[in-house]
Formats: structure tokens, sequence, C-alpha cells
């Protein structure tokens, strides 16, 4: 019989390995930094068990770090952190003035916290972090780093391979630019969102069907005092009913299965389209959009959470997409509703065999949609 | 993620913004709107700021616990052999801890190493360690190596069976297959007997795969130990998927012998969270807080079961996943798609992660995690890709919800 001796240990062992995709977990050594450049505090947390790697803390050996253990070590755990961390500005080193030093918690347990001032030549703040604390002994530990300016802040990492952090531009273009991108990301969800579109376009049916001065108005496919008025109320209605429930998702506050979501997104579009032709829920169509704009902002808020996971201002990316479906929908409003008051004028068929045509196409893709966007219970 | 917000936008700073000047239709409700945002994310911003740092702890308080085995990373190993066992040691610590830590430690060590000095068994060592970080064509590679060069029996078995596993576990099943025979053909036994029944498995054979290994089980010795207990797990994995109620009884026999198999306590405790055992899913899980899949399983199981403690270990494992995202790297992107699925009701965020899993990794917790979000999500294509894959190769399981 052949009986190789580290065969079976490594194969047991292998057995883990191989399929166990799942026992990676605990959490990997992350060490927590915190620096504010408008009042030069920097605060930096390493867990005490990734300290130990780098100073003796259990003194006793009895496999436990204690209170006593954790003063009696401070001074060489203040010496090896600073060690390891140079912030700067214009290549100078700053220094660091010790100001509050204790314990933090964070999900894997406590870690050793610790405050100072940062003083640069000149009173600049700092533009630079190098980190290089642990990476000798763990390489995939990772110094994560909130730089904070005002009330703008952004996220980095230091890693093995990438020690030095440019503390500088992260932040007020960061900003800027994640503003712009979710403002387009708005604007294009809104536009090639079909249902939020169709949902407008039935709102917004009645109001050119309205307009009773066409004979005197030279300009006819203007818009009247009238109708600006009731499509200010659409719209206006619209808005604030989806912001509101956007604001609510997006911040987690209330949360909705989006398959049924979508679903009655679907279904608002039918009955917004019925009652154009049967006014069952009155002839006002603002409050037809505020209760329905409420459902709308939950599908709105799912696309939204989709593109902001990792992202590092969640206020800004909700600001930029609403903003982007605010000027997705004006700008809609502002091509299609002349249109459709210049065909509501040119001809009398508008009112009686084109609008009924379209309502009936909306009724019916949007049956559809109920239909396929149903779930399964 | 919430916890990502560290500062409130004031109201004052929205207004500066030159692109919101535009037209001023909707003007005053849209303020509103957005007013109303602001306001509840200052609320929100509270709970995300860094933990205070606190100085009242007396000198008795035990503020951290050291693992068992702390590393000496003061002296390097000197020689290839000492070197070697010490990864060893630290990549079995991660496995049986579920601490991704000593997988860190052990990379180091390796990193530290010369290319040139590295040994046939230190390059499977490096593979397996890949392979754990995910980094399977790392792996591969290594492993494809030491096939092609090693003039070590015991490496080219290491090697062979790291492969098939990598195979099985990515979806590849024809070479999988291949690997395996191979194996059978250097090593037979119970080890190789598996590898085949699993592929089998997987490829439309499920119930034949089941028979036959039961079979070769009790026809084989008892003393070859590893291979009864390798067969043993996987015969739960096959009765799992046949749904038979067996699979309990084989996976509680391997948890008997090693009660730090954490792959086996994970599929357990799926396999009665899904047959609605959640006082079995419960006692499984307990004491592992620690270990993201054992942890979102268990906090399913505390919500179903509308014990108060859920809410308590949903937040912290909320805490543990912004960390993650801020680091960047989602290792347990399984662990967090779940999470997001069953946990913050949000399949579309779900849904993303587990496809993104399910690129590289395609064992039947994956696949079923990625139908399950799908589903939820409504995404019809996303379901066909996964139907037409499985249809492929004939898989069928009883676990995938809606199979066609």
């Amino acid at each position: 019989m052949f009986r190789p001796i580290p065969l079976p240990l490594l194969t047991v062992f292998l057995w883990l390995l191989a399929l166990a995709n799942p026992v990676l977990a605990h959490k990997a050594s992350d060490s927590f930094m915190y620096l504010d450049t408008d009042s030069r505090q920097f605060r930096i947390d390493v867990a005490l068990r990734d300290l130990a790697l780098l100073v003796p803390l259990d003194t006793n050996r009895d496999g436990e770090v204690t209170g006593g253990e954790l003063r009696q070590h401070r001074g060489a755990i203040l010496a090896a952190i600073e060690a390891a961390i140079t912030l700067s500005a214009d290549n100078t080193a700053c220094q660091l003035r010790g100001e509050e030093s204790g314990i933090s918690q964070h999900s894997d347990g406590a870690y050793a916290a610790t405050r100072y001032q940062v003083l640069c030549d000149g009173g600049q703040a700092p533009d630079s972090l190098n980190y290089q604390l642990l990476f000798a002994q763990d390489s995939l530990h990772r110094g994560l780093i909130q730089i904070s300016a005002g009330n703008e802040s952004s996220l980095a990492v230091a890693g093995p391979d990438s020690q030095t952090v440019d503390l500088r531009p992260a932040g007020r273009a960061g900003l800027w630019h994640s503003f712009t991108t979710f403002l387009w990301e708005g604007v294009v969800h809104l536009l090639i969102g079909l249902d939020h579109i169709l949902f407008l376009l039935v709102l917004v049916l009645p109001a050119s069907l309205s307009r009773n001065d066409s004979i005197t108005s030279p300009q006819r496919w203007l818009p009247s005092r009238a109708q600006i008025i009731e499509l200010t109320g659409v719209v206006t209605a619209f808005t604030v009913a989806h912001s509101i429930t956007l604001a609510l998702a997006a911040l987690k506050i209330v949360s909705l299965p989006i398959a049924w979501v979508e679903t009655v997104i679907a279904a608002s579009i039918v009955v917004a389209a019925v009652n154009v032709v049967w006014p069952v829920l009155g002839r006002k169509t603002w409050p037809l959009a505020f209760g329905f704009g409420l459902i709308h902002g939950f599908g709105f808020a799912s696309v939204l959470s989709d593109l902001t996971s990792g992202t590092a201002n969640l206020a800004v990316a909700l600001a930029g997409f609403n903003v982007g479906v605010e000027l997705g929908q004006l700008a809609l409003l502002a091509i299609c509703f002349p249109l459709l008051n210049l065909l509501a004028q040119a001809t009398p068929l508008y009112q009686r065999a084109l609008v009924p045509v379209v309502l009936l196409g909306v009724v019916g893709v949007s049956l559809m949609w109920v239909w396929e966007r149903t779930p399964a219970v | 993620m919430t916890c990502s917000v560290k500062k409130t936008l004031r109201r004052s700073d929205i207004r500066r913004r030159p692109a919101i000047s535009f037209p001023a239709l909707p003007g005053r409700a849209f303020w509103l709107g957005l007013t109303l945002a602001g306001s509840l994310l200052s609320a929100s911003v509270v709970t995300s700021a860094p933990s205070p740092i606190q100085n009242d702890f007396s000198d008795h308080a035990v503020l951290a616990t050291l693992p068992d085995m702390s590393p000496d990373l003061s002296s390097t190993p000197d020689n290839v052999e000492a070197l070697a066992d010490e990864v060893q040691q630290l990549i079995g610590q991660a496995r049986s801890t579920g601490d991704p830590r000593f997988l860190g430690y052990a990379e180091r060590l390796l990193q530290d190493w010369p290319e040139a000095g590295f040994t046939d068994r230190l390059r499977v060592l490096r593979a397996t360690l890949a392979q754990s970080l995910h980094r399977f064509d790392a792996a591969r590679q290594d492993l494809e190596r030491v096939l092609q060069t090693t003039q070590q029996r015991q490496q080219r078995i290491q090697s062979r069976l790291t492969l098939a596993n990598l195979e099985l576990v990515q979806g590849n099943y024809g070479k999988a297959r291949q690997h395996c025979q191979e194996l059978a053909g250097i090593y037979p036994g119970l080890i190789a007997a598996s590898c085949l029944a699993q592929t089998d498995a997987r490829t439309g054979q499920a119930d034949a795969a089941y028979a036959h290994l039961q079979a070769q089980q009790a026809s084989a010795s008892n003393a070859d130990l590893t291979g009864q207990l390798w067969a043993e797990g996987t015969l739960g994995d096959l009765a799992a998927q046949l749904d038979l109620d067996s699979a309990a009884v084989h996976w509680g026999i391997v948890l008997q012998q090693s009660p730090d198999d954490l792959y086996t306590r994970t599929q357990l405790a799926d396999w009665h969270l899904q047959a609605g055992n959640l006082q079995a899913t419960l006692a499984l899980t307990e004491g592992y807080k620690q270990v993201d899949a054992l942890a979102v399983i268990r906090a399913i199981a505390l919500r179903e079961a509308g014990a108060p403690a859920a809410e308590a270990l949903a937040d912290s494992l909320r805490e543990r996943f912004a960390e993650a995202q801020w680091r960047g790297t989602l290792l347990h992107q399984r662990d967090f798609a779940r999470f997001q699925l069953d946990i913050e009701n949000r399949p579309t965020l779900a849904l993303k992660h587990a496809l993104a899993n399910w690129e590289t990794q395609r064992e039947p917790m994956d696949t079923r995690l990625a139908l399950r979000a799908a589903h939820s999500a409504g995404d019809q294509p996303a379901l066909e890709r996964l139907h037409q894959w499985l249809a492929q190769y004939d898989q069928i399981d009883q676990r995938y919800p809606e199979a066609p």
C-alpha cells in the first residue's frame, strides 16, 4: 500500500481550498485614516491585532491584549505608526503633533486610534500622504483614507503598489465630476426609459387639447398661458413626488421590491391613459402626476443605487441624478409639446383620431409591460 | 453606500451649483424635494462618522484577543522547506478560521522569496493561495508549469487535483473531466472517483454519479480516512443537487470529523435554510459571525425567524461590506450579492454582483444566487443567459429556482 504521509494532510486541506470559496471571510486587514485639510486634523485607527505584529503588545503572552498592556506600549505603538506615515506639502514633510490617543471600534474589533495636528511649512495643508505600515508583514493590508475639505469628502486607498496618495485634486474636481456624471445619467435614464416618457406624454396630452385661442394667435405652436399653468402644475407635482421617494429610497429609509415597483409604474401609465378618455380619477392631472410620481421615484432609485455603489458622496450623486432627470423631462417637453400643439391646430383629426390611437397604443404597450413585469409569486 | 457619505451637503451649497439655475419651470417644488433629501442625508451621516476615541478602559479590560497561531513574522524562514511548511500552515489557518489576514502573511512570505529559488512544492502552494484570492489564471499558470516540469509524483497529484477543482469551480467541465481522469491514472481511489462524480453530476448524470460513488465508497478501504471523508462530502453535494434528505447526513458526518470545514458548514446551513429548518441553520452558524458566508445565512435565518438579533447582525454586515467597498476589492462578491438580495431587498444591485461573481465561479451556490437575483430583478436576458448555460451542460439542480 502506498501511503505518502504529507499527501493526505495536504489533500484534506485542498478539499477545503479548491471547493471552498465561501471560506474566505473575516475581514482583510485595513487601517482607517481621516484627514481634514481645513482644520489640519489627521486621525489613524490601526487594529490591535495588526499592531501586535509590529510591537510585542501581549507582554504576558496569554493571547490577549489588555488595557494595561496597551498603555504600557503606547510609546512604541505611536513610534511604529509615525515611522510608517509621512504627510507632506510641496515635497516637504510635515510634523505630526499627537493630540489624543485611545481605542475605537470597527467592524472587526478594537483599534488603536490616534489624532494628530498636522503642521506643514508655512501653515499649508498637506497635499500628499505616504503610507507603508504593515506592508512588510501582510501583502493584503491596505490604508483606507477619507479626505475632507469643507463639506466635501473623498476616499482613497494606499496599498503595497500605491503607497503615495495624492490628497489634492480628489476633493473639488472629484465632486464636480461625480455631480456632472450623475446629472448625465439622470438625463439619459429619463430619455431612454420609455415608461417615464410615455407617462409624461399621457399626462400632458390633455393640455394640448385645451387650447382655445388658436384662431387669434399667430404663433399657434407656442403654449398659451393657460397651458403653461397646466403643464407647470403637472411637471411640478410629478417632480416633487418622485424627488421625495427617490430620496427616501436612495437613503434606504424606505425600500420596495423593484419587480413590483416596475409593475406598478407600467400600470400607472395604463391608468393615466384611460383617465384621459374616461376621467375616473378626475379631470385635474396634477394629483395623478403626484400620486404616480411617488412610485416612479422608486424606479429612478433602483437605477441610482446600481450606479452609486462605491460612490463616495451619495448626496452629490442624488442631487446630480435628480437634476438630470428634471432636465431630461424639460427638454422633452420643450420639444414635444409645441409639436403636439401644432398638430392639434393643424387638423381636427388630432383630437378625433390621433389622440385616441396614441392612447390605445400606449395602453397596449403598458399592459404588455404589466404582464411581463408582474413577479411570479 | 450610506456609510461612505461622510459629509452633509448643505442647502447653501446646492444652491450654488450652476446647472441648477437653468429653467425655473418646476422651481420651488424641485427645491422642496432636494431640500428634503438634504435634510434626510444629514440624519444618516451621523451614523457613518468614525467611532469616537475612547480612553476610559481599565488596565484589566481585554481589548483584543489574538489568534491562537500568531505568526512570527520577525524572521523569514532560511530554507525553502521551512518556508513551504510555514506557508502551508498559514493557508491552512486561513481555511479553518476564514480569516484572510493569514493569506496576506503567506503571500508576503512568498513574495519575499526569489523566483529563482522556487521549488515545485512552493509553486503549488502559490497557486493554491492565488486560487483562494480568486486569481484563477495565475493559479492555472503555476499548476500547468508544475505538471510539465516536475519529477515529483506527489506534486503532480497535487497539481492535477487542484487544477481539476479549479476547472470544476469555474464550470469548465470538459477540462475538469480530463484532469480527473489523469488523476485517476496516477492516484486511483476515492478522491479521483469523487472528482469524476462531481463532473458527471454537473453535466446531467447526477443520479448515476451518486449511486456509483456510493458503491465505490462502500467497497473502498476504511483505512483511507481522507478519501472516505472526501467522498462523504461529495456525496453530500450530489444528494443536495438531487434534493435527497441524505445530504444532511453526509455533510453531518464530514462536520463531525472536521468542524472547521467551513465549506461544508456553509453548504449544510444553506440547505437547512432553504428547507425552512431555521433552528438547524441557527445552530450551525452560531459562533461564526466572523465568516461572511455563514453570517449572511445566519442574518437571513434570524430575520425569517423574526428574532430581535436580526437587525444587529445585518448592521454589522452592512458595516463590514461598506469597508470592503471602500477598500475597493470585494472578495466575497457572492455573500455581498446575497446580502443585497435577501436582506436589503435590492435585486438589481444583487444581480449585478451575482453575475460578476458568476463570471469566475460557477458552483451550484453561485449559479443559484444568480438565478434567484435575475428572477427577482425580472431580468429576462440574464435569466436566458443562465438557462442557456445550464442547458449547454444539461445541468439540473433541484435547488435552482424556476429552472426551465
